[in-house]
């Protein structure tokens, strides 16, 4: 399995634990942040803890405090499928 | 382990010699740690690379951050009229900006555990609307609703935030301030007397205890006020 596609596995079952409907299912484009998001911004801090320890488990350390992760316009929280890619670019990034 | 910024003078450092002696494990943080015999590491707290770069060297350790005290803090006696910019935002960074960065990178640490303590410092002349520290006030007023707002948002995490407002305690910071001033501060707080260093770590210990598991978004002052 490649690195993106296992980032997007690791990624979507974390959101979906955490996901309140259970009736939706977590998609790309899924929506995580703004009016629109899936999940309350205390269930998001659950969530980047959750990545960090499945980075952890997998030898890299995920970072969620950059400005790319925190400014808005361009933050990897936009959508499930965003912060996917950035688990895996980090993950990328680390070996 | 505790993180205390400021740890190499005033107040931070009488607060890491206090937790030391009750054998609680600091790390300590200031710009310069040369002289300090406990863990610590170089770091400008107006910094949020320097500060991520603690963090990141905490995490490979694997250390279990418990609790934070922001102690770091300048000030600068001028009237808003005459203070020059630059020292108005070196006040502002230190000061805010320093106390935000520091909660906002250790804090994982606590929310991780369900548990934690967060202690920032704010000042007697928040209340009192001292002359001439209007911009060094403005700082820690500053300090006091970050604190207020930020308890919220981490209350559901088991994680408390307070602030300390010192008068005029006997430390460095206070160089500069003549006798007179000293009294005339100390004479408006409702017990009129200056305090010592000891007095701010006693409210540090009970604040980092279990048993204050009740107090958060709280802003104690030392002497009344």
């Amino acid at each position: 399995m490649s690195t993106n596609n296992r980032a997007q596995l690791i990624v979507f079952k974390a959101i979906e634990a955490l996901l309140e409907d259970k009736s939706l299912s977590v998609s790309d484009d899924l929506s995580l942040l703004g009016a629109e998001s899936a999940l309350g911004s205390m269930q998001l801090v659950e969530l980047c803890l959750a990545l960090e320890d499945h980075a952890a488990e997998l030898g890299f350390d995920f970072d969620w405090t950059t400005e790319t992760a925190l400014s808005r316009s361009r933050s990897m929280f936009r959508t499930a499928g965003s912060l996917a890619l950035e688990f895996s670019r980090q993950q990328d990034e680390k070996k | 382990m505790i993180v205390v910024t400021g740890a190499s003078r005033g107040l931070g450092k009488a607060i890491c010699d206090r937790l030391l002696s009750k054998g609680v494990a600091v790390f300590g943080l200031a710009r310069n740690v040369e002289s300090l015999s406990f863990p610590s590491m170089a770091c400008d707290v107006s910094s949020y690379e320097d500060i991520k770069a603690v963090v990141k060297k905490l995490k490979a350790d694997g250390a279990k951050v418990s609790g934070l005290v922001n102690a770091a803090g300048i000030a600068s006696m001028n009237l808003a009229v005459t203070t020059p910019p630059q020292v108005s935002q070196n006040i502002i960074h230190t000061n805010l900006l320093g106390t935000i960065y520091c909660c906002q990178l250790f804090v994982p640490f606590m929310l991780k555990n369900h548990s934690g303590s967060i202690i920032n410092f704010s000042s007697i002349a928040v209340a009192l609307g001292l002359k001439g520290e209007s911009i060094y006030a403005a700082s820690k007023a500053g300090v006091e609703g970050f604190t207020r707002s930020f308890a919220r948002e981490v209350a559901s995490f088991n994680v408390t935030v307070n602030c300390i407002a010192p008068g005029p305690i006997d430390t460095s910071i206070l160089k500069g301030v003549t006798a007179a001033q000293i009294q005339n501060i100390v004479s408006q707080q409702i017990i009129p007397r200056q305090f010592t260093p000891d007095a701010v770590s006693d409210l540090v210990e009970l604040l980092l205890n279990a048993r204050s598991r009740s107090l958060s978004g709280e802003v104690l002052h030392v002497g009344g006020a």
